[in-house]
């Protein structure tokens, strides 16, 4: 790691990480009091109907049956697509900097000058990237416990299941995050390279969903990455996730040292 | 390892940079062809040619941006593709299309890179600010184009680089700057720094250059110490033949090359010396005749343009 580079990519990425940890705090804040308040009068009519059970379906990524709660509904915040984007957002927004986002911008001349080898770059940038990561999704965390404050004690979600979950979403960032670096050192172009992250994870959505409702799709559902991310499942069990979790960071793992031997391998040129 | 990766680094003569048989493919486009340099320790080194030529390259391939695809370059008897961290360290660069992080001031700028160096570099920084007169507190997004190129001129030499690579350092600088950058540069190389000065301005490199290696089309040219370059660049010449028959002769001797004739007017280049010129005009009906002291920037666009120098 290099201390120039550390301090460098902290300032450009703490103000987004701000953002997008309030963001993400918000969101969940809003869920955890939402769901549980407002589930006799309007949810729990609402999940009878087939339509809605299904979309919470393909949510969670598992048939609810009767099991279905304000507890549980409380697992979709952590699978909806907003809080999904909050957190895919900030990460493909900060892996993709270095090096498309900096070749883009015509700065990598000035940056690769210093005496710093390209794996040390790369390793700074992840450590902040993964120091931004645990602010972003703390930040949810809390959120979702201030939220469930003011519902009563038995809606809440237990934290220690929270904290399995969040690990299991970390688990999803790792995930992501390597895909996200991988394309950025293969790319000059940061918006193409956001582009393809962006359109790999929608597709690794789509196919998760689909999995609830087509075969085929379920066959090949191991593909997706939100595959491994089941809140809902791990309401239901209690336990770590722990083969999900591997799965995602060895995932996260083999695409960012990929990413990393691209790096330090390919000819940078901005211009 | 280290003695693995170490190139040989001539001692007699100590060169700083040694290129050899440097080439470097983009697809099936050549950028540069089997280059060969060296650029001894203390010199300013002016590195010419025409856009295209493979200058920038040449630098990016030295500084570790480009791997080579075939030969070998090294800065201080090292690789510059596999130990281009170590040599950058000692090494100050400024790029011609110069673009830094426009949230940056330059104090904050300055603070990375001492961060980056291991190094406390503010106090050299205020000094090289107040030289070049540059107000560090300025966001780089709120700095003017010349503002920019000084700010990237002191995170340069803000380290006291034994090497520094300069790529077009003064295409948006004021002349003032400018000169100020020119005894910056003569007094590093009097303190036996070297650099490395890529640039268009011609007057520049015979101003400031020790030696000048020329580029083109991806191959060297010409490397040659200013002095012997300044001994073979040709004089203009200027006749001015009287009006009447058979005053202007059928065609200029060898040692004149007409460059352009209006009326009874010649302009060329004279590669010979001008004692032959004198001797030949003697019994000549010329009205008047005019020859200037020798122009390196004749010979760098013969050199340009690929003609018989």
């Amino acid at each position: 790691m290099n201390r120039g580079v550390l301090l460098k990519t902290f300032r450009e990425a703490w103000l987004a990480t701000l953002l997008f940890g309030l963001g993400f705090f918000v969101f969940e804040a809003l869920l955890a009091f939402v769901f549980p308040t407002f589930f006799d009068e309007m949810a729990a009519p609402m999940l009878n109907l087939p339509f809605f059970r299904n979309i919470i379906r393909a949510l969670l990524g598992a048939e609810v049956g009767d099991s279905l709660g304000p507890q549980v509904l409380g697992s979709l915040a952590w699978v909806h697509p907003i809080a999904l984007i909050i957190v895919a957002g900030h990460e493909i927004v900060f892996c993709t900097r270095v090096p498309a986002g900096e070749v883009d911008r015509g700065t990598m001349d000035v940056l690769l000058a210093l005496p710093v080898s390209r794996w040390q770059m790369y390793i700074s940038e992840t450590a902040v990237w993964l120091g931004t990561g645990v602010v972003v999704l703390i930040m949810g965390l809390v959120g979702c416990l201030l939220g469930g404050l003011s519902v009563a004690p038995e809606s809440r979600t237990e934290l220690s299941l929270l904290v399995r979950i969040v690990a299991n979403l970390f688990c999803l960032y790792l995930a992501v995050g390597g895909l996200a670096f991988l394309v950025s050192t293969l790319s000059e172009r940061r918006g193409r390279a956001i582009a393809v992250v962006f359109a790999l994870v929608l597709s690794s959505y789509f196919l998760n969903v689909l999995a609830q409702y087509w075969d085929f799709a379920e066959k090949i559902a191991f593909l997706s990455v939100l595959h491994y991310h089941r809140p809902f499942a791990i309401m239901q069990s209690s336990a770590w996730p722990v083969t999900d979790m591997l799965v995602l960071t060895g995932c996260g793992a083999v695409l960012w040292t990929a990413g990393g031997i691209v790096f330090a391998r390919r000819d940078i040129c901005t211009s | 390892m280290a003695l693995q990766l170490a190139c040989f680094y001539d001692v007699r003569r100590m060169s700083l940079i040694t290129i050899e048989q440097l080439t470097k493919r983009y697809g099936s486009r050549l950028g540069i062809d089997r280059l060969n340099l060296s650029v001894p320790e203390g010199t300013v080194y002016g590195f010419l040619g025409p856009n295209g030529s493979g200058k920038t390259t040449t630098i990016r391939l030295l500084l570790g941006f480009l791997r080579p695809s075939a030969g070998r370059a090294c800065v201080f008897g090292h690789d510059c593709w596999s130990a281009s961290r170590l040599i950058k360290s000692e090494i100050g660069y400024v790029p011609g299309d110069l673009r830094l992080h426009t949230w940056m001031t330059g104090r904050v700028a300055l603070q990375i890179v001492g961060q980056a160096r291991g190094r406390d570099l503010a106090g050299k920084g205020a000094e090289l600010a107040d030289y070049f007169g540059l107000e560090m507190t300025v966001k780089v997004i709120r700095m003017s184009r010349g503002m920019r190129q000084k700010l990237g001129l002191i995170l340069a030499l803000v380290h006291e680089p034994k090497l520094l690579i300069l790529d077009e350092p003064t295409t948006s600088l004021d002349p003032l700057t400018q000169d100020r950058l020119y005894d910056h540069i003569r007094l590093m190389a009097r303190n036996g720094h070297t650099v490395f000065f890529s640039s268009h301005v011609l007057s520049e490199v015979e101003d400031l250059c020790d030696r000048v290696a020329i580029l083109r089309e991806g191959r060297l040219v010409t490397d040659e110490t200013i002095d012997h370059l300044r001994d073979r660049a040709p004089r203009a010449v200027t006749i001015r033949w009287k009006s009447g028959e058979n005053a202007e002769p059928a065609t200029p001797p060898g040692m004149l090359a007409l460059r352009r004739k209006i009326g009874r007017v010649w302009e060329c280049d004279l590669t010979g010396e001008v004692t032959e010129l004198v001797a030949w005009l003697a019994g000549r009906s010329i009205e008047d005749v005019e020859i200037s002291r020798p122009n390196l920037e004749n010979l760098f666009r013969q050199y340009y343009r690929g003609g018989d120098t």
